[in-house]
């Protein structure tokens, strides 16, 4: 049902991984002097900040329509594309500010899982913000944390989903080599250095292209997630239940 | 069981009860419900609600939610470019 949408949500991601792909190639290329370098990174960086403008709208997008189309049980329609404001100034306060922290705790590996945790509540909860509010929004993910097990769980899950994807990427790439040049004859020398392992360019866009694949089902989760947590607080689980045991007898 | 079948809705009383209004609790018949984001609400409620989301935020919120977005991403570029300058200086 929300099948156009995650393809708006990869379109809207392509300029945001691709340009943190090709900052971390500069990195790599650059190492012991990346320090000699800082307009050049900063002018990447700066490429970043502008585009992950554009991939958070796409997320928020995404992100309403699944909501939609879990609570109509039909595909959302046009209107998964009237996010409200609030909600998406609210998200995008918290995502600058889980981009900053994940930035921080890069390092630390239990730092940096928590960091994503927090980034995937973000999108959960963003449309219960219905006013635009600096604190609001915060409390919110405050709240849906403290069931911290769902949400820890959620990061490990698609943790091992990113390498799945990843691997699959990297063998899909190669099957299609294979097949060019063995049922196509397709004489391809040069591909396999392109699409090889070998290829640190190549390996950062699969990083990249796993990362996209995995993205929608981890919006959806979260979307899910805070759905399932807000009805449960609020009995609304119990009453749907209800409504169906009536209708039934 | 019998007590479920037998509820009525709370404007219509010659009407059996099709859903319940989450926000004032009261039964409501197929007529009386509307399902909004996926959750019953009987008209009132529905009109409060909607009356509510109605509202402005004032524009010092707005310009305070923009002002901390932009501090925050462009500290985010910033931090991003030093992590990534110290991550490749130790390899």
């Amino acid at each position: 049902m929300t099948a156009p949408w995650a393809a708006l949500l990869v379109i809207t991601s392509l300029p945001y991984r691709f340009l943190q792909a090709v900052f971390l190639d500069q990195l790599i290329e650059l190492r012991g002097n990346a320090s000699h370098y800082g307009h050049l990174l900063g002018a990447t960086a700066n490429m970043i900040v502008a585009t992950v403008l554009v991939a958070l709208w796409g997320r928020a997008v995404y992100a309403r329509a699944c909501r939609l189309a879990m609570a109509r049980g039909a595909a959302p329609g046009r209107a998964a594309w009237r996010v409200p404001l609030a909600a998406f100034a609210s998200y995008v306060l918290t995502a600058s500010v889980v981009i900053l922290a994940g930035y921080i705790s890069l390092l630390t590996i239990v730092g940096f899982a928590v960091t994503v945790m927090f980034a995937g509540l973000a999108i959960g909860t963003m449309e219960l913000n219905e006013r635009a509010d600096i604190f609001n929004p915060f409390r919110l993910i405050g709240r849906y944390a403290r069931t911290v097990t769902v949400p820890l769980a959620l990061v490990l899950v698609f943790f091992c989903a990113l390498l799945v994807a990843f691997v699959n990427l990297a063998a899909s790439f190669n099957l299609g080599i294979w097949i060019a040049s063995a049922i196509g004859g397709f004489d391809a020398p040069r591909w396999p250095l392109l699409f090889g392992m070998s290829n640190r360019r190549f390996l950062l866009m699969l990083f990249a292209g796993a990362i996209m694949i995995v993205e929608p089902f981890w919006i959806a989760a979260h979307v899910v997630f805070v759905r399932k947590a807000g009805a449960e607080e609020s009995g609304d689980d119990l009453r749907a239940w209800f409504a169906e045991l009536r209708r039934a007898s | 069981m019998s007590t479920v079948t037998l509820a009525r809705c709370a404007i219509h009383a010659e009407r059996p009860a099709f859903a319940r209004c989450m926000s004032c609790s009261k039964m409501l018949c197929q007529e009386c419900a509307t399902q909004w984001d996926g959750i019953w609400h009987c008209a009132a409620c529905l009109g409060a609600k909607r009356g509510k989301r109605a509202e402005r935020s004032p524009a010092a919120s707005w310009i305070g939610v923009a002002f901390v977005s932009l501090i925050f991403l462009y500290l985010g570029a910033r931090v991003m470019v030093w992590t990534g300058a110290l991550i490749a200086g130790l390899f």
